[in-house]
C-alpha cells in the first residue's frame, strides 16, 4: 500500500460493492511516462448499474483492470467488498476473481473449445464446485439461450456470445461484474439485447455492474455515469439519459 | 475440469496433436523395437541352443585361457574319444567337428554369408547328440553324400538329389545332397552355411591329423552326471576340460547374448537420438502454441483459474498425447522389430523366425522415453504458461512481455561456456580413461548444444537476413517478405530451427570425425603396405585355408608371400592378438617403420616384434623377455627382437608362423595372404599365375594394393554414408516442428496476409513467400548446426592420438547432401502452411482482430 495515500477507512459492503481511493497508475518512466490513472477516487454502490465513459486513452480500461484485480496500481488503493486487493497474494486474488468478480470483455470472452453451457459454469468448475444449479438455470433462462447451450462459441452470433459471457459472470453471484465495452463489437440490435440483459440482472437479481462504454445510448441503460478524462474523474451523473450524456460529452470535449 | 479442458483443446487442435503424437510415436517405436528385437533374438537363440545342447550330458574340449569371442580352442587327439567312452557311466561318446566347408553354388561361385561361418559338421542321427534335425530326404551315409541346411538350400535353390561342390581346407570336392537339415525347429544355422556328413566321412574329409573338436557324451540312464564328470576328468590330459551340457548351453547363451546386446545397443542409440530430436520438436511446438494460446490462457486466469491450474492444463494435454502415442509406439515397436529382421534376412542374415518377445522392461523404458521425454519437454512451456497475467486477456502485449522475460542471453552464454569446458575436459584431460569420461564428454556436448540453442535467438535476425538475401534477389517481393518474417521474431526462428540444428550438429561432428579417420587411415595404409597383392575372402569374411598361402608361395612369379595368421594370448592382464607372419618375406611386404631390430629376426621360434606404444606401456625394450599365455593355456617366454612405429595393419604383436605352430595345435587359418611380384614380371603374368593357382578356392579374391586400399576406404565411406543417412532420418522429425510453427505463424498473421492479398499480392507469391521462409528457417538451423558440429568434430579428431587421426577432412559431399535434404524437406514442410495462407478469405482475414 502506498505511503502517500491517506489511511483509508475500512470499506463497508453496505455503502460500496467496490471502489478506488486516490488510485494512480503510471506506465513507463521519465519522459515516456504515461499517467493512465491520475488520482481516481470512486465507489460503486451495491445493486446499481454504473457506466464509465471518457475519450479513448482516458484510463477507463486501466481503472477497470485495477478494480478487478487483473492489474496492480502504482499508488492508491482499490477494494472489493470488504477486501483491499493490495493485501492479497496471487492465490487469494485468483479466488477473489473466481468468487467475487465477474467479467465481460469486448471480445474473446469464451473458451473456444467449450460449449456455451460449459463456459458458463467454468469458473465454478475451476473452483471445484458445482455451483447453485437452480440459480444457474434461472440465469440461463433469463439469457434466453436455452436451445444454444450445447453449441460452441463459433456457432453463436456475436450478441449471443456476449450474452453467454454475461451469464457466466452472473453464474457465481459475484459481488460485482465488470464489463469493458461489452457491446463495442456488436450492431445496435444485438447490443441492445446484451444491455437489456444486464439491466435486467441489476433490477431482478440486485447485481452490481460497472460497464465501460463509448456509446451514450449504451450508457443510458445505467443508473449512473462517471466521466473520465486524462486519468481523472471529471463528472459524475445520476439518472442519465442519452441526451444528457451527449451534452456532457460535448462539454468535456470529446 | 482441467482434464475436460485438456481433452477438448486436444480435439480442437487435432492436427497439431497428431503431429506431436507422431513424433513421440516414432521415437518410442524405435526404442521399443530395439528392445523387442534384442529380446526376441536372445529368446530364439536360447531356444536353439537348448535344442543344440539339450541331448548332450557332458562334453570334453580343450580349455581356453581367454574369454574372447574370437579365441579358438585347440582340437583334441582322436584316441580321447575311445578313452572317454571307456569311462564307467558313459553310455555314448562321439567325436564331433565344426570345421571349414565352403559351398559353391551351381555357377561355381561361393555361397556367401554375411560374416557368419561356413561350417562342415559331423552328425549321427541315431545318437541325437547334436541339435541337427532332418527336414527333408535322409541322413548322409557315405563319403559321397552330404546334407545341407535347408535355409541355404532354399536361398540358393538346391534340392535333394542335386550335386554340390564344397571347398575343404585342401581343395574342392563334389558330393550329392541327400537331405536337408536345420537346427531344432529352425531351417537354418543362424546365418551359417552348414554341410553335414556322417561321423566316419566327416573324420575322413575334415580331419587330416587324427583330431576331433569336441567329444560329446551321454551318460548311462540313472547315472549321476557329476560323478561321471569327475571320472571323465580323471582320464583327461592337461589343458583339457569336461563340461556339462547345461554349462555349455549357458556359455553359448552368454556369448550370443553379448553379440545381441552390442547389436541392440547400436539400434538403441539411434532410437534415443530420434527420441531426443522428438523431444526438441515437442518442446518447440508447445513453447510456440503457448504464445498462440496466450489469450485463451489469460482468459482462464481472469475468470478464476489459478496459476497451477493453467500449468496442469498444459501438462495434462501433453500427458494425454504422450500416453496415447507411447501405447501406439510400443505396438509400432513390434512392427519395427519385424521390419528389421526382414531387412537383415533379405541381406542374408539368416535369423530364425523369431516369435516376438515383449518384456516388462520394454514397456518401462518405452514409457520413460515417450511419456518422460514429453512431460519433461513441456515443463518449461507449462511453467511459462502459468506466468501469463490475467490482464493479457485484454492486453496481449503485456502477456508477451511476461513470456519473453527470461534471461536467454545469460543462460545460453553460461551453458555454452560450461558445456564447451566440460566437453574439452572430458575429451582431452581424461584422467584415467573410462566410460564415465565418455559420459562427461556427452554431457558437455549436450550442454553446449542447449546453450547455443538459447543463444541462437540473439543472432538469428542477422543470420536469417543474410541467408535470406539471395532468396530476395531471386524471388523479389516474396523473398523479401520471407526474409522479413524470418527475422521478425528471431527467438521463434531460433526455436523452430533448434531441433534441426542439433541433428545437423551431430551429423557434422560424426562425419568430420569419420572422414578425418578415413583419410589418415588410407594414407598410413598407403605408406605401410609394400605388397602388390592381397588375397582374402571378401564375401563371407571367413579365414583362408593355409593351402592358399602354400600354393602362392610356390609361384616363381611372386618374390615374397606371407599369411597373416592370428592367435589370441594374455600379456600381463590384457588380452592381445598376435599375428604370425613369414619372417623372411615380410620385410618386402610392409613398411611398418621398424625402429629397432627387424622382422627377419623373428626367424625360428621365440621372437616377438612389438608396436612401440604397446612396448612402452610395459617398459619393454629389445632383448627383454615377454611372458605370454596363449589362448590354449600354453605359456611361453618370448624375446623382444624389435620395435616398430606403425600399427595400421591392425597388428601390434608379430611372431613367426613357426612360433605359432610350436605353441598351438589349432587348425591353422589365415586372415589374409599378401604377396609381392618378382622383379621383371608383368602384372598381367603374375595375376594370371595366381588365378591359376587358386582355381580350387573361388572364395579367395585377389586384390591389388590400390584395390585393397580403395575397398578399405569404401568401407569407411559406407559407414560415413550410413551414419549420415540414419541421423538424417532422425532429424526429418524436426521438419514436423517447422511445419507446425509455420502454420501457426501464418495463422497469427491472418490480418496482415489479408491486407497483402487485398492490395494485390497473388496467391502464388504468397505461397512462395511462405516456402521461402521455411527454407530460411531450415538453413539457419543447418548453418548453426554445421558450425557447432565442426567444433565438436575437430575437437574429437584432435583428441585421438595422431596414429589414428593426424589431419582434419571436411566431408563436403555429405554436408552438401544434408543441406539439399534440408531445403527439400523445408519446402515440403511449408506445403500445408503455404496452402492455408493462400486460401485465406481476404475479407474475413481483414475483419479478424
Ligand atoms: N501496457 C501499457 N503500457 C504502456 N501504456 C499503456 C499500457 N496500457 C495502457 N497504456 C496507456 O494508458 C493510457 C490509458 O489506457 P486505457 O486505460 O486503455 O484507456 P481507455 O480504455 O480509456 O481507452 C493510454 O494512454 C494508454 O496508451
Ligand atoms: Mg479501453
Amino acid at each position: 500500500m502506498s505511503s502517500t495515500a491517506p489511511v483509508p477507512p475500512p470499506p463497508s459492503a453496505l455503502v460500496a460493492a467496490a471502489g478506488a481511493i486516490d488510485a494512480r497508475k503510471m506506465y513507463g518512466i521519465g519522459d515516456a511516462a504515461v499517467h493512465a490513472l491520475d488520482g481516481v477516487t470512486v465507489s460503486f454502490e451495491p445493486g446499481r448499474f454504473t457506466a464509465i465513459m471518457g475519450p479513448s486513452g482516458s484510463g477507463k480500461s486501466t481503472l477497470l483492470h485495477c478494480l478487478a484485480g487483473l492489474d496492480s496500481l502504482t499508488e492508491g488503493a482499490v477494494f472489493i467488498g470488504e477486501t483491499y486487493l493490495a493485501q492479497l497474494n496471487d492465490k487469494q486474488l485468483t479466488e477473489l476473481r473466481r468468487k467475487q468478480v465477474g467479467f465481460v470483455f469486448q471480445a474473446y470472452n469464451l473458451i473456444p473449445t467449450l460449449t456455451a453451457e460449459e463456459n458458463i459454469t467454468l469458473p465454478m468448475m475451476l473452483g471445484g464446485e458445482d455451483g447453485d444449479r437452480s440459480w444457474i438455470d434461472r440465469v440461463v433462462e433469463t439469457v434466453g439461450l436455452k436451445s444454444r447451450l450445447k453449441h460452441r462459441p463459433s456457432e453463436l452470433s456475436g450478441g449471443q456470445q456476449q450474452r453467454v459471457a454475461v451469464a457466466r459472470a452472473l453464474a457465481s453471484r459475484p459481488t460485482i461484474i465488470f464489463a469493458d465495452e461489452p457491446t463495442g463489437n456488436l450492431d445496435s440490435g444485438s447490443g441492445g439485447e446484451v444491455l437489456r440483459f444486464m439491466r435486467n440482472a441489476v433490477d431482478e437479481f440486485g447485481q452490481t455492474i460497472v460497464m465501460v462504454t463509448h456509446d451514450p445510448y449504451a450508457a443510458a441503460y445505467a443508473d449512473r455515469v462517471v466521466f473520465l478524462a486524462d486519468g481523472k474523474i471529471v463528472y459524475d451523473m445520476s439518472g442519465p439519459t442519452a441526451d444528457s450524456i451527449i451534452d456532457r460529452m460535448k462539454q468535456i470535449g470529446h | 475440469m482441467i482434464i475436460t479442458l485438456a481433452r477438448k483443446s486436444l480435439r480442437a487442435h487435432l492436427g497439431r496433436s497428431i503431429f506431436i503424437g507422431l513424433s513421440i510415436l516414432a521415437g518410442v517405436a524405435f526404442v521399443a523395437g530395439s528392445f523387442i528385437l534384442a529380446d526376441s533374438l536372445r529368446g530364439t537363440f536360447n531356444d536353439l541352443i537348448d535344442g543344440l545342447t539339450g541331448d548332450t550330458d557332458l562334453q570334453v574340449r580343450s580349455s581356453l585361457e581367454i574369454d574372447a569371442l574370437d579365441a579358438v580352442r585347440d582340437p583334441l587327439p582322436r584316441e580321447l574319444v575311445d578313452e572317454v567312452a571307456a569311462v564307467p557311466g558313459v553310455a555314448l561318446a562321439e567325436g564331433s567337428y565344426g570345421r571349414y566347408a565352403q559351398m559353391l553354388d551351381p555357377d561355381g561361385d561361393p555361397v556367401v554369408t554375411q560374416g557368419a561361418p561356413t561350417l562342415g559338421v559331423s552328425w549321427s542321427p541315431d545318437s541325437g547328440l547334436s541339435g541337427v534335425n532332418l527336414k527333408e530326404g535322409r541322413a548322409p551315409q557315405s563319403v559321397e553324400e552330404v546334407a545341407i541346411d535347408k535355409a541355404t538350400a532354399d536361398r540358393v535353390g538346391f534340392e535333394v538329389g542335386d550335386p554340390i561342390d564344397v571347398i575343404l581346407s585342401d581343395g574342392q570336392q563334389r558330393f550329392t545332397i541327400v537331405g536337408l537339415v536345420g537346427l531344432g525347429e529352425s531351417d537354418g544355422f543362424v546365418g551359417a552355411t552348414t554341410v553335414v556328413w556322417d561321423p566316419v566321412s566327416a573324420a575322413a574329409l575334415l580331419d587330416d591329423d587324427n583330431t576331433v573338436d569336441t567329444v560329446d557324451m551321454k551318460v548311462e540312464p540313472g547315472a549321476d552326471i557329476e560323478a561321471v564328470r569327475a571320472a571323465v576328468a580323471d582320464v583327461l590330459p592337461a589343458r583339457t576340460e569336461v563340461v556339462t551340457g547345461q554349462e555349455l548351453g549357458d556359455e553359448l547363451k552368454d556369448q550370443v547374448g553379448e553379440i545381441v546386446s552390442i547389436f541392440g545397443t547400436g539400434l538403441l542409440i539411434f532410437a534415443l537420438i530420434t527420441a531426443f530430436v522428438a523431444a526438441f520438436v515437442i518442446n518447440n511446438v508447445y513453447g510456440i502454441t503457448i504464445s498462440q494460446r496466450l489469450r485463451e490462457l489469460a482468459l482462464l486466469r481472469a475468470i478464476g483459474a489459478s496459476a497451477p491450474q493453467v500449468r496442469r492444463l498444459v501438462l495434462m494435454e501433453a500427458l494425454i498425447v504422450s500416453v496415447i502415442a507411447t501405447t501406439l509406439g510400443i505396438f509400432g515397436g513390434f512392427g519395427v522389430a519385424q521390419a528389421l529382421i526382414g531387412v537383415f534376412n533379405a541381406s542374408g542374415g539368416g535369423f530364425p523366425e523369431a516369435p516376438m518377445v515383449f518384456k516388462p522392461m520394454t514397456a518401462v523404458v518405452s514409457a520413460i522415453v515417450g511419456i518422460g521425454v514429453t512431460v519433461f519437454s513441456v515443463l518449461l512451456p507449462a511453467w511459462r504458461a502459468s506466468r501469463i497475467p490475467p490482464v493479457a486477456a485484454m492486453r496481449p502485449e503485456s502477456g508477451f512481455q511476461a513470456l519473453g522475460k527470461r534471461q536467454h542471453l545469460l543462460r545460453g552464454a553460461v551453458l555454452t561456456v560450461l558445456g564447451v569446458g566440460i566437453f574439452i575436459f572430458g575429451i582431452l584431460v581424461r584422467p584415467g580413461s573410462g566410460p564415465q569420461w565418455g559420459a562427461i564428454t556427452g554431457v558437455g556436448a549436450l550442454m553446449t548444444i542447449f546453450g547455443v540453442t538459447s543463444l541462437s535467438g540473439t543472432f538469428a535476425r542477422p543470420v536469417a537476413r543474410a541467408i535470406g538475401a539471395p532468396l530476395q534477389a531471386v524471388l523479389g517481393t516474396a523473398g523479401k517478405f520471407a526474409r522479413d518474417n524470418a527475422g521478425r521474431s528471431p527467438r521463434r526462428t531460433a526455436r523452430t530451427a533448434s531441433a534441426l540444428m542439433i541433428g545437423v550438429a551431430m551429423i557434422t561432428a560424426a562425419t568430420v570425425f569419420t572422414a578425418s579417420l578415413r583419410d589418415t587411415f588410407t594414407r598410413i595404409l598407403e605408406e605401410g603396405t609394400a605388397f602388390d597383392y592381397i588375397v582374402l575372402d571378401d564375401q563371407s569374411f571367413q579365414p583362408l585355408t593355409p593351402e592358399v598361402a602354400a600354393r602362392l608361395d610356390a609361384l616363381p612369379e611372386l618374390s615374397a608371400v606371407s599369411p597373416f595368421r592370428n592367435i589370441r594370448a594374455v600379456v600381463g592382464d590384457d588380452n592381445a592378438t598376435f599375428t604370425a607372419v613369414d619372417p623372411v618375406d615380410f620385410p618386402q611386404l610392409a613398411n611398418l617403420d621398424v625402429t629397432e631390430g627387424g622382422f627377419g629376426d623373428l626367424e625360428g621360434t621365440g621372437g616377438v616384434m612389438i608396436f612401440r606404444d604397446a612396448a612402452e606401456d610395459r617398459s619393454l625394450g629389445v632383448g627383454d623377455a615377454l611372458d605370454v599365455t596363449w589362448q590354449n593355456g600354453v605359456a611361453s617366454s618370448l624375446e623382444v627382437v624389435g620395435l616398430f612405429d606403425d600399427n595400421s595393419l591392425g597388428a601390434s604383436w608379430f611372431v613367426s608362423i613357426e612360433t605359432l605352430e610350436s605353441v598351438s595345435t589349432q587348425n591353422p587359418t589365415d586372415q589374409f595372404v599378401v604377396a609381392k611380384r618378382a622383379d621383371g614380371v608383368e602384372p598381367a603374368t603374375a595375376k594370371a599365375a595366381m588365378d591359376a593357382a587358386l582355381t580350387d578356392f573361388p572364395q579367395a579374391t585377389i586384390q591389388t594394393n590400390s584395390e585393397f586400399i580403395d575397398v578399405q576406404e569404401g568401407q569407411i565411406n559406407t559407414l560415413l554414408t550410413l551414419v549420415t543417412a540414419l541421423l538424417t532420418v532422425a532429424i526429418l522429425f524436426s521438419f514436423v516442428g517447422i511445419a507446425i510453427t509455420l502454420a501457426l505463424s501464418v495463422f497469427e498473421r491472418t490480418r496482415e496476409i489479408g491486407l497483402l492479398r487485398a492490395i494485390g499480392m497473388s496467391r502464388r507469391k504468397l505461397r512462395r513467400s511462405v516456402r521461402a521462409e521455411a527454407v530460411i528457417v531450415a538453413l539457419f538451423g543447418v548453418v548453426v548446426g554445421i558450425a557447432v558440429g565442426m567444433v565438436f568434430g575437430i575437437t574429437l579428431s584432435y583428441a585421438v592420438p595422431n596414429t589414428v587421426i593426424d589431419g582434419i577432412t571436411f566431408p563436403w559431399f555429405n554436408l552438401i547432401a544434408v543441406v539439399v535434404v534440408a531445403v527439400v524437406a523445408a519446402v515440403i514442410a511449408a506445403l500445408y502452411p503455404a496452402f492455408k495462407a493462400s486460401r485465406m478469405n481476404v475479407l474475413e482475414a481483414i475483419a479478424t482482430e
